[in-house]
């Protein structure tokens, strides 16, 4: 089964201090750490699993900068067996237009299975799966937990919310988006890194792929980001007991939290 | 400004509640620039929940069809794609959930009209919609603006809109759609929902941790806690010394060598604040310390703080809240 | 008198059956041999065994006369001396009676007689020494000797073979009554049994013939059976002293074994002695592992996976449901060692474990699918953010915020003291103490030095330790970078674990490399830096502290580094100070549990810790306050103090804190 998987390099912001960019519409990332997406290192695990039981290949493919490399020889390592970085250059991209971009390489690969992350965690926006999908006209799935091929088709598992699960058949080919969790992505030795630089590595200007203007225009637009409000170490609540707990309450139901 | 169509969402006979929350802003909207509110209803046949969203929508559409029992993203799509061309609304809702997010950016393509997914706000400006969205796991919030359409989609976070419990309103009108008779077979098929709420408590899950330290001092005194937790509805977890005296099973424990945890209120209970447990707090929304020692570390991470017995701070709550 | 001398086969028919049986058992002998060799030829990055003065002096102090074997067991190194030199010396009567049968007859007169007494006291030695042997595993039920199969069949059969010896002789004096039979005085003895030198005579070769098969026998099965370590161990001996070569990360492959041939050599010369499961603090705390299973599990795993019969068909019926079982190769069973050491200072034949260990994880490692999760998730905080503990860079110095400590990656100082505060050290609430205690003391003493303030790395340690690497040698090239560009020469650090891997990874990993591109720097540890100040009297204790304290060695300072002293006179140099010492201390110390990695391992502890063993220890000294001088065990120590419930008796104290408490200084820590 071939098995392709998108993946996407973004800034490492869980204990980082985000500073907003000048221009006001992103964020400072000189001194961020960039790594691949959460949910596309589980993705591209899953597609790695699927080869090792099912045989086939797998191809990763990610759009960025020369950096960005960085998340496809790492998948490179984990048993990716090649990998297409398409350059975009200075173009803005949103969610549709990467979807399109994305859409236009892989419609020449040979594949069974697209994979994706649900989301990047930078623009937490979890639309370019599906809409790649789409476009490809690709049955799909998102927010998946597990994937098992039965011939032309798969038995694939959807987290909905509230602990419960969907399970469906699914006909292939299809583009599925990977939930964390899904499996236990194996540990990316430095060694296999740099082992994975022998592996195959194609670079594709955004510009060589002959895409409509249309395609290339971006349907959203992030105006401004700002910060919420800030916290500063501890606000001491003092008196007895009684109204302790009556403010205490108060705080936690401010806080979206029925009690 | 026009009218704003909203697809309800439904799942083993019940309405979700986000589709209320979506028919509560959406109708908050409307009323702002006087245009009609319609809810969509894809559902099996006598599913009997068109009249409960009349109560909170102008109008209801209803597809009934056995085929759309459960939700199918390929018969959505179809379907709902036909109804945004015949009437072509100014905006449509889906809600932000796995469902929705499996049918959002489909129907986006397939429309081609514009999607910002998983809003905690919208507004409308000059005639076009802008959005709220939070970036970055929520560390930034970002205001989003489209490109110029005759319809714009969205998917709604959960929790973000809350109706009040009066958010009913005198009845709309309840029509049945015909469906499609050239619906294509879905390339996708239900088999079962498996609930995975049951077993082994997930804390990394909760939304609101009450968790308890050293600090607890005996085993026996769990329970008092336990009793507290219950009562706020909230998940029990713990620092580390708790679960090596094999007070609480191993998978109640937050920290460096137990589980990263990320509620939106974390209320710490005698936990001193090492190092190696707030390191499993970071993603927390607000902490709250109750710590018996002025200076326990605890305070200098925590967003609100209590200087006091933890259970004379327990009872106290367990007695308002029994109040309450 | 006729001169006394022995006929070879007196009275043998056939000796050519026998010339064929021996034949048959050397030819077995060498294919069990061969076989060893082949696996060991396969080890990664072979190494010569070239002259070795030093290993020379260990065979002879080891080998011949015990030491390690002496060391800790008088009665262990008694007894395998009479078994070591027993059979040293029948090998070499046997070797002596061939010479003189084929190449020159000299084995007559006086020196036949002394011949014949000399083999004498050696069987009997052996003799003794075997049923000593056998007394200590059977009735003696020594905890550490385990009662296998092989462990009595052994024994057992050289007994036999000893015995049979005698028999032989007996029997033959009997036979014979030389005038001279009196000299060998247990044969004579036994000859006294029979009366009538016609009854010895008719049994003569039966008992000759069964003594001669079962010694050759035994030649044949010494390379299957426990008896190789006659061969491997004086050969594990005498490379002992040579040091690793490094094994940059790039020649593991997957095919490619992780483990040098030194170390499969290793493997072979052990004897199941249990000492390093007597002294290992994992199997001592209880936790499913020993050293010893694990390394005859590796062994056995290369010996079927290299073994020069792999490719027939019936070996491979054998070897395969074998294989499948291996029970103890299971990849989670190389986390829990702590790689303390105390198992290769025990190990007579100098079995290096932890060595062992951290190969066997870097394929683990490098394999990726079974890393702990806890320990995947700290690797990738080493990479990308330099320490294991946040995922930040940030707060490296904060420790340091209200001391003005100069940043020498901005002062430009020729050939400053670069004090390398360590990951655990800048991050860890308690541990920030140490260093801050550290600053202080170096400031009181006039000392001029600096920190690499937020930009100072990991040092590597903890790559190393679990076999990444590939890390490993990219945090050293940055440190090494960073060193450079700062003119860093002088370095002091906190923990033990950077000392260690400045002091000897660093060197051995340059050693490939040509002589102008090493980087060299001198490393000491904070504890010899006080040592000296307090020698020179820069460091000056006025105060009296009428205290009882105990000392913890770390492994990576006393064990690895040998250094035991210095701690110990700066805390007798505070008058009043009572240091007592636990019953584990210097080189037998006990691991506290947090080395080799074991900090960011999960759900390996069995019900007690290490560490709360360690605790309890200290405690029962009767100590206020166990001091010690590294992060972790700090780290460990204060978390069991803890646990072992004894907040209110015990107290841990880094030796810095100490020695900031004695000489009167501000410090916030240590409660
Ligand atoms: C390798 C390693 C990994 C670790 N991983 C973790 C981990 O994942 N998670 C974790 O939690 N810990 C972990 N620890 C342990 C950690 O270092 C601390 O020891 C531990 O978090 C302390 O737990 P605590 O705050 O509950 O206890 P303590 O530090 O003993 O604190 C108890 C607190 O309770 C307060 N208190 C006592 N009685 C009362 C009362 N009646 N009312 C109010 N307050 C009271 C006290 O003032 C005190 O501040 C780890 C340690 C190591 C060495
Ligand atoms: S490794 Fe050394 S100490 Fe351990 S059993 Fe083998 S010979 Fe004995
Ligand atoms: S190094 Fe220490 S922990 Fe590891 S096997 Fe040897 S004795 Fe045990």
């Amino acid at each position: 089964m071939d098995v392709i998987v998108c993946v996407k390099q973004v800034p490492e912001v869980i204990d980082a201090d985000l500073k907003i960019s000048r221009e006001g519409t992103g964020i400072e990332k000189e001194d961020l750490v960039m790594h691949i997406n959460d949910w596309d290192n589980y993705a591209v695990e899953e597609a790695v699993c699927i080869k090792e039981t099912q045989g086939g290949t797998v191809t990763a493919i990610t759009i960025g900068d020369d950096e960005s490399e960085d998340v496809l020889r790492r998948a490179l390592a984990m048993g990716a067996d090649k990998a297409i970085r398409i350059d975009p250059g200075e173009r803005e991209l949103d969610g549709f237009v990467i979807s399109k971009i994305l859409a236009k390489v892989i419609k020449d690969l040979e594949y069974h299975l697209v994979l994706t992350g649900v989301q990047a965690d930078d623009d937490n926006s979890g639309m370019v799966g599906i809409m790649l999908a789409e476009t490809l006209g690709l049955s799909h799935a998102a927010v998946v937990t597990g994937v098992e091929p039965e011939g032309d088709l798969a038995r694939i598992r959807v987290e909905l919310e509230g602990g419960m699960d969907e399970v469906s058949r699914i006909q292939l080919p299809s583009l599925l988006t990977i939930q964390t969790g899904i499996n236990e992505p194996r540990y990316v030795s430095i060694m296999g890194i740099r082992k994975a630089g022998k592996k195959e590595l194609t670079v594709i200007p955004v510009a060589n792929l002959g895409l409509s203007e249309d395609d290339l225009t971006p349907r959203t637009r992030i105006e401004e980001v700002f910060l919420p409000p800030e916290t500063t170490g501890a606000e001491m609540i003092e008196g007895d007991a009684a109204s302790v707990a009556a403010e205490l309450i108060k705080i936690i139901k401010e806080k979206g939290v029925s009690i | 400004m026009g009218e704003i169509y909203v697809v309800a969402e439904h799942r083993k006979g019940e309405v979700r509640e986000i589709t209320f929350e979506m028919l509560f802003k959406a109708r908050e909207l409307c009323r702002t620039f006087s245009h009609r509110l319609t809810a969509l209803l894809l559902a099996g046949k006598d599913a009997g929940f068109a009249d409960d969203l009349a109560k909170r929508a102008d109008r209801v559409l209803v597809f009934e069809n056995d085929r759309l029992e459960t939700f199918n993203s390929d018969l959505h799509k179809e379907i709902l794609n036909r109804v945004i061309q015949k009437d072509q609304p100014f905006m449509t809702w889906i809600a932000h959930t796995s469902w929705g997010m499996d049918l959002a950016p489909a129907l986006s393509v397939k429309t081609g009209l514009p999607l910002a997914t998983d809003c905690v706000d919208i507004q409308a400006e000059d005639g076009r919609p802008i959005v709220i969205r939070q970036i970055y796991s929520g560390k930034l919030f970002s205001r989003v603006s489209f490109k110029e359409s005759p319809g714009y989609l969205m998917t709604v976070r959960s929790g973000a809109f809350l109706p009040p419990d009066d958010a009913e309103m005198e009845p709309g009108e309840v029509l049945k759609q015909d469906i499609p008779a050239d619906l294509a077979e879905p390339r996708k098929t239900f088999v079962e929902f498996v609930d995975t709420g049951a077993g082994e408590i997930d804390i990394t899950q909760a939304d609101l941790l009450v968790s308890i330290g050293r600090g607890i001092g005996e085993e026996e005194n769990i329970a008092t806690i336990r009793e507290l937790a219950d009562r706020m509805g909230a998940t029990l977890s713990c620092s580390r010394p708790v679960v090596d005296k094999n007070w609480l099973p191993k998978f109640h424990q937050v920290g460096t060598s137990g589980k990263s945890v990320r509620p939106k209120v974390y209320l710490a209970l005698g936990i001193s604040g090492a190092f190696q447990h707030v390191a499993g707090i970071t993603g927390a929304g607000t902490v709250i310390a109750v710590n018996k020692d002025r200076k326990a570390p605890i305070f200098r991470v925590a967003d609100y703080g209590v200087a006091d017995d933890l259970f004379k701070v327990a009872n106290a709550l367990k007695e308002k809240l029994a109040g309450a | 008198m006729v001169t006394p001398y022995r006929v070879s086969y007196w009275s043998i028919e056939s000796v050519w059956i026998f010339y064929v049986l021996a034949a048959l058992a050397v030819a077995v002998f060498v294919f069990g041999v061969i076989s060893h060799v082949s696996v060991w030829s396969r080890g990664a990055r072979r190494q010569g065994i070239g002259f070795s003065g030093q290993g020379i002096f260990n065979l002879f102090l080891d080998g011949l006369l015990g030491r390690r074997i002496f060391s800790g067991d008088v009665a262990a190194g008694t007894m395998h001396l009479l078994i070591l030199w027993g059979f040293l010396g029948l090998f070499a009567g046997t070797v002596l009676i061939s010479a003189d049968y084929w190449v020159y007859h000299f084995l007559k007169g006086p020196v036949y007689i002394g011949y014949s007494i000399c083999l004498e006291f050696f069987g009997l030695m052996l003799a003794i020494g075997l049923v000593w042997a056998l007394i200590r595993r059977y009735l003696q039920r020594v905890t550490r000797l385990e009662r296998r199969i092989e462990d009595l069949i052994v024994p057992v059969w050289l007994l036999v073979v000893v015995l049979s010896g005698f028999l032989v002789e007996g029997v033959r004096l009997s036979a014979q009554r030389p005038e001279w039979g009196g000299w060998s005085f247990i044969g004579h003895v036994i000859s006294l049994f029979w009366s009538d030198p016609r009854g010895a005579l008719s049994i003569y070769p039966y008992v000759w013939w069964s003594h001669a098969i079962l010694s050759l026998g035994l030649v044949a099965a010494i390379p299957f059976c426990k008896l190789f370590h006659v061969l491997a161990a004086p050969l594990s001996i005498y490379m002992e002293d040579r040091p690793d070569l490094p094994m940059p990360a790039e020649t593991v492959t997957g095919d490619e074994e992780v483990f040098s041939s030194r170390q499969m050599i290793f493997f072979d010369a052990c004897t199941r002695c249990g000492r390093c499961v007597e002294v290992c603090p994992s199997a001592g705390a209880g936790e499913p592992f020993s050293p010893r299973e694990f390394i005859a599990a590796v062994r056995e795993d290369l010996l079927l996976r290299h073994h020069p019969l792999k490719g027939l068909d019936w070996f491979s019926r054998w070897s395969d449901p074998r294989k499948a079982e291996k029970p103890d190769l299971d990849p989670q069973k190389v986390w829990h060692c702590t790689t303390c050491r105390a198992c290769l200072e025990v190990c007579p034949v100098y079995v290096a474990t932890p060595k062992v260990i951290e190969r066997a994880r870097s394929r683990v490692v490098e394999d990726g699918t079974q890393v702990p999760l806890l320990l995947s998730q700290t690797l990738e905080k080493l990479y990308k953010y330099n320490n294991p503990w946040e995922a930040s860079k940030k707060n490296r110095a904060k420790w340091s915020q209200d001391l003005e400590i100069s940043d020498l990656t901005k002062t430009g100082e020729e050939d400053p003291l670069c004090y390398f505060v360590g990951c655990t050290t800048a991050l860890d609430t308690r541990a920030q103490d140490l260093a801050r205690s550290f600053a202080r003391i170096l400031k009181h003493a006039g000392v001029p030095f600096g920190t690499l303030g937020k930009n100072e790395p990991c040092c590597g340690d903890i790559a190393r330790r679990v076999g990444e690497d590939g890390l490993f040698e990219e945090q050293m090239e940055s440190c090494l970078a960073l060193f450079g560009r700062n003119n860093i020469r002088r370095v002091v650090t906190s923990s033990p674990h950077c000392f260690h891997t400045f002091r000897n990874e660093y060197p051995t990993f340059q050693a490939l490399r040509p002589p102008d591109e090493k980087v060299h720097f001198d490393v000491r540890h904070y504890t010899q830096v006080i040592g000296e100040l307090v020698s020179e009297g820069s460091i000056r204790f006025e105060k009296r502290l009428n205290i009882k304290v105990t000392y913890h060695d770390p492994c990576y300072l006393g064990r690895h580094n040998r250094v035991y002293d210095e701690p110990r006179k700066v805390i007798r140099s505070i008058p009043g100070i009572e240091l007592v010492e636990m019953s584990h201390n210097r080189a037998n110390s006990l691991c506290c549990g947090g080395g080799g990695g074991r900090m960011w391992q999960q759900d390996l502890d069995s019900k007690i810790k290490m560490s709360e063993i360690r605790i309890r220890e200290a405690a029962e000294t009767g100590a206020e306050i166990v001091i010690t001088a590294c992060p972790l065990c700090l780290i460990m120590l204060e978390d069991a103090r803890k646990t072992a419930s004894l907040e209110d008796t015990l107290r841990v104290m880094d030796l810095n804190e100490l020695v900031v408490m004695a000489l009167g200084l501000r410090s916030e820590g240590g409660e």
